[in-house]
């Protein structure tokens, strides 16, 4: 009975310990757990807004990618969003405006027109009205071993596609493994698989399929896909891939195992770390000229911070919203985590070259289509994925890919 | 002796707690998933009524983005089968070779239960290196001959090679041998010592005493063991999870996979609510038969 | 005695031959090693780098001498936050629905075994029904449940939904426990004036330790590494558990093992040294519990 009693108080302690929950200061959740190499930017920035602010707590909470889309869609549901948010871009967000849980920051924007260009704002912004502050922003390149290039008699990355099926042919001939694709994670694949598909089709032609209803029914798109099957038939991707998550392959082109990787260029940092000795990036090379040029690149700002409509003080917190985004965006800009969405205006010559050299091909650049997964709503970005799964493992051909898009999405 | 109605009062407080939590966290929510399974909802903001399209979608072959949920029912009812019919008769093995009174028994008992409290993060990362390209498997096949020099990697994990089912159902059947054994090894040890000295003295062998003595006495535990295989494979989905790594894996889909990846990734919270109900009344379906069948033999 | 002891072995006429038992022990030793492996494997992983995990070093001890092993995963599994407190969050929540549950299924199954009424047959076979559902198909419904109740972001959020995932097979293990206690105790219990209340604390409750035992193993087993609901109903770091809290290791792109490996050592330890240390209690009661359930 004694027993039973002290359990009884042990529940009574745990009921009292939840009593006492904090209601004070701003609460934001995002997606820079620990090991997230944004982790740091968002550190330095909040301690910089602590500083500024000293009377404005931020009470923030960093949750894994997977998780953390489940928690913030119940707490959308069950109305306990926090304050500030982070969030995709364009479908992600724009599910959450449909249902008016987002505060409109058209008024706090004016503040800052002059350092975020309006542009940057465009997959934020819903019938006109801006719901969202970028912070960095990031696009697929084409990471090179300039050492394995060497070998094979090439001193810097082939910019032609002629040129890079050559060096490819010469690669294989040499036993080296040209290009690896983790073939377990779909994401990994639609970098290359879009890059493709863009430098066939035109980059305008793609985003209207992604964002603007255009049918998937486009034999173009087909014969990008043929392109890149042909490519795993000549053995220049590792044959391995296909039971390979992406840590293992990035961990693969880090050790020397591939000529090329294309991903995002939030790898950049960790590259110039970790090596290849002699990493570069490039853009990948125009396939139809009479389509695509370059230029065209898949990317752009996805990372976003929002204000919930629900938030204390929505319009200070908008305002405080802005000046985080710019404080995230430019530590995240100076560790190499991504390019900057803000305008720098402080000394950036210790940011990384790799992460440079892809400032220059953005500064180049004339129209970024969003990455599929992340432009299309997620129900249709399943669909998509399911079938890019499909190419990569060769289970469906160029003609079977667009025939079911088109009948799953359009 | 107690007044009846009195009786109703008690059995209702008695009842209460398992009652509240059995209602509010189990049956409401069911209740209001099945609820959901005939809309299109996205876990928050508008439902759109369907009718049955989500189920629809998980049957009908020709119907818009079809969704192969009978596979997964498949590849569930293939990992039910494996479990009863391996899985367990290795547990049974285990069981009685050690109640037999083995030296070293109690440390076999203990080192064979321990996967189950291994987190199944690590159990799920180690067999990824055993499955790897370059992983021990290959290896092994490459030492013993069977992969010669030239030959390229087999692709343990790969999907649409037929091979990553199996690749997931091995560690998720080796996984929980030991919690059989322990249960069975309960069985086998409630036969009381006399008995089986007895069957001894009459010249029976290890053997025949584990079969005619033994295993007849424990129906009611290899009962439980079935019930938890079947229902635990119907549900399974950690290791999936880790050793597909993609949740809309074709060739290793479970309902349970199915239902996540509808809920978390894809978003259409309806058809997971969809399958959650089958998955439910699957799981029903089999609990009742396996009691049925265990009930008619007797 | 000693005498019939004798008899017994002159009639043990057919004994197992001597290479089918070496045959048995080969096979029983080659099955331990694997199922000790992974826990080896785990420490090795734990003191690896990304390099040695994915490519080059996959089942092997870490490279180098042990100075060179990758010790700091420790200490980066340790930074990722208050990990004492996760733990004592983990400790607390999992206790309470211990507590919770053990309690619950006790006085459900007191009603259900040893009352008699014309539905408690159908009861239990309703309660029973509760095995068979999937935690991950109920995410979202509890939610809206929890959120209602302005519960979220208590420990309470997840103490009520694992007791209730709980529950069923609790009142499984109970129930057969409950049986075997013979009714004339609460017979007698009655005649001396005794309400149901009392029967129960007083006579049966005090019965039952072997019962409760294999219920909080077996909650202990569901709740102790659950992640799922644990990220989804509380936030911040103030009521974190261990597995939430570890979560926080995986990248969005890119995820560094090593400190993943030292998180799970430390978060499976516990269970690892409570294993060892009680063993055989623990098979015992799991044990008494399975047979009778």
């Amino acid at each position: 009975m004694k027993k039973f009693l002290a359990m009884l108080l042990a529940i009574v302690a745990v009921l009292g310990l939840s009593a006492c929950t904090k209601d004070d200061g701003l609460t934001m959740w995002c997606i820079a757990t620990k090991s997230d190499s944004n982790r740091h930017s968002y550190e330095e920035a909040i301690k910089e807004m602590e500083k500024k602010y000293p009377d404005t707590k931020l009470n923030w909470e960093a949750i894994e990618n997977e998780t953390y889309k489940q928690k913030i869609k119940a707490a959308v549901a069950g109305d306990n969003m926090p304050d500030i948010f982070f969030t995709w871009s364009c479908a992600f967000l724009g599910d959450f405006v449909k249902e008016d849980k987002v505060y409109c920051l058209d008024d706090a924007y004016k503040g800052f027109a002059d350092k975020l260009p309006e542009k940057m704002c465009k997959n934020t912004t819903y019938n006109g009205k801006k719901y969202g502050v970028p912070l960095t922003m990031n696009i697929v390149g084409l990471f090179a071993n300039m050492d394995i290039l060497k070998e094979v008699g090439y001193d810097k990355v082939p910019g032609s596609y002629t040129e890079l099926i050559e060096c490819c042919d010469k690669l294989v001939a040499a036993g080296k493994i040209p290009f690896g694709c983790a073939g377990k994670e779909t994401w990994c694949v639609t970098e290359y698989l879009e890059s493709i598909i863009e430098k066939s089709i035109g980059a305008k032609a793609l985003d209207d399929i992604f964002c603007n209803g255009a049918t998937w029914d486009n034999p173009d798109v087909a014969k990008a896909v043929t392109i890149f099957q042909d490519m795993i038939d000549k053995k220049y991707f590792d044959p391995d891939g296909v039971s390979l998550g992406n840590d293992a392959v990035k961990q693969n082109f880090i050790d020397g195992k591939y000529a090329f990787y294309m991903n995002g260029t939030w790898n950049c940092a960790d590259f110039s770390q970790k090596g290849p000795k002699n990493c570069q990036v490039a853009e990948f090379p125009v396939i139809d000229d009479s389509k695509a040029k370059l230029g065209q690149l898949i990317g752009g700002p996805s990372d976003t911070l929002a204000v919930a409509k629900s938030a204390k003080d929505a319009e200070n917190t908008a305002k405080y919203t802005f000046e985080l985004g710019q404080l995230i965006c430019k530590y995240g800009y100076l560790d190499g985590c991504g390019l900057p969405a803000w305008t720098v205006d402080y000394d950036a010559s210790s940011v990384n070259e790799l992460t440079r050299s892809v400032a220059d091909i953005v500064a180049k650049s004339d129209y970024m289509v969003l990455f599929g997964d992340t432009a299309m709503p997620s129900d249709e970005a399943g669909k998509y994925l399911e079938q890019v799964a499909l190419v990569y493992t060769k289970q469906v051909d160029g003609a079977g890919f667009i025939a079911a898009l088109k009948a799953a999405i359009r | 002796m107690k007044s009846k109605k009195y009786d109703g009062v008690t059995i209702f407080l008695f009842l209460l707690p398992a009652l509240l939590l059995f209602v509010g966290i189990l049956v409401a929510p069911m209740a209001s998933s099945a609820i959901n399974s005939f809309y299109q909802y996205k876990g928050f903001g508008q439902k759109t009524w369907l009718g049955w399209d989500n189920y629809k979608r998980l049957f009908n072959k020709d119907f818009p983005a079809y969704i192969p949920f009978k596979d997964s029912v498949v590849h569930a009812l293939l990992l039910a089968g494996f479990s009863v019919f391996i899985q367990l008769p290795l547990a049974l093995g285990l069981a009685l070779l050690l109640g037999r009174g083995i030296k070293g028994e109690r440390f076999f008992l203990s080192v064979n239960f321990l996967p189950v409290l291994i987190s199944t993060v690590v159990i799920g990362q180690l067999w990824l290196k055993i499955f790897d390209p370059r992983g021990l498997l290959n290896s092994l096949l490459r030492l013993v001959g069977y992969l010669k020099e030239g030959d390229d990697n087999i692709q343990w994990l790969a999907e649409g090679q037929g091979k990553l089912l199996y690749s997931c159902f091995i560690p998720m059947l080796w996984q929980y041998v030991g919690y059989h054994m322990l249960l069975m090894y309960a069985g086998v040890k409630s036969v009381p010592t006399e008995l089986r000295e007895a069957a001894k003295i009459d010249g029976a062998t290890d053997w025949q005493v584990d079969r005619f003595v033994v295993i007849p006495s424990m129906k009611q535990i290899v009962k439980v063991s079935v019930i938890f295989a079947i229902t635990g494979s119907l549900k399974s989905y950690d290791l999936i999870r880790i050793i597909a790594m993609n949740l809309s894996t074709k060739d290793a889909s479970v309902p349970s996979t199915i239902l996540m990846d509808y809920m978390t990734l894809r978003g259409e919270y309806g058809v997971a609510s969809a399958v959650a109900v089958l998955l439910i009344l699957l799981c029903f379906f089999f609990a009742i038969l396996i009691s049925t069948i265990f009930k008619e033999r007797d | 005695m000693a005498k019939n002891k004798n008899d017994l072995q002159q009639y043990q006429v057919r004994k197992t031959k001597g290479w089918v038992n070496v045959l048995i022990s080969i096979f029983l030793a080659i099955w331990a090693i694997i199922n000790l492996y992974p826990l080896y494997w785990m420490f090795t992983f734990a003191l690896k780098d990304n390099k040695q995990i994915l490519d080059t070093n996959k089942f092997g001890l870490p490279e180098g001498a042990p100075n060179k092993w990758f010790w700091s995963n420790f200490k980066e599994a340790m930074n990722t936050g208050p990990i004492g407190r996760f733990f004592l969050n983990s400790i607390i929540i999992t206790f309470a629905t211990i507590v919770i549950t053990t309690l619950a299924a006790m006085m459900a199954s007191y009603a259900i075994t040893r009352i008699r009424w014309r539905a408690s047959e159908m009861m239990n076979r309703i309660f029973m029904l509760g095995i068979t559902i999937p935690i991950q198909a109920s995410i979202i419904p509890v939610y809206l449940v929890v959120s209602k109740l302005k519960l979220i972001n208590t420990p309470i959020a997840l103490i009520v939904p694992y007791s209730a995932f709980s529950l069923a097979m609790a009142l499984l293990i109970c129930n057969g426990f409950m049986i075997q206690i013979p009714k004339e105790l609460d017979e007698a219990a009655y005649i001396d004036g005794c309400g149901r209340g009392k029967v129960f604390f007083s006579v049966i409750l005090p019965l039952m330790k072997p019962a409760v035992a294999t219920t909080a193993i077996y909650t202990f087993l569901q709740c102790w590494n659950e992640l799922m609901f644990a990220s989804t109903f509380l936030t911040g770091e103030d009521y974190m558990t261990l597995p939430a809290g570890m979560a926080q290791l995986f990248g969005s792109h890119t995820t560094e093992w090593g400190p993943i490996g030292a998180a799970l050592v430390i978060a499976t330890m516990p269970t690892i040294v409570f294993y060892i240390l009680f063993s055989r209690r623990i098979q015992d009661s799991f044990i008494a519990g399975a047979v009778k359930g």
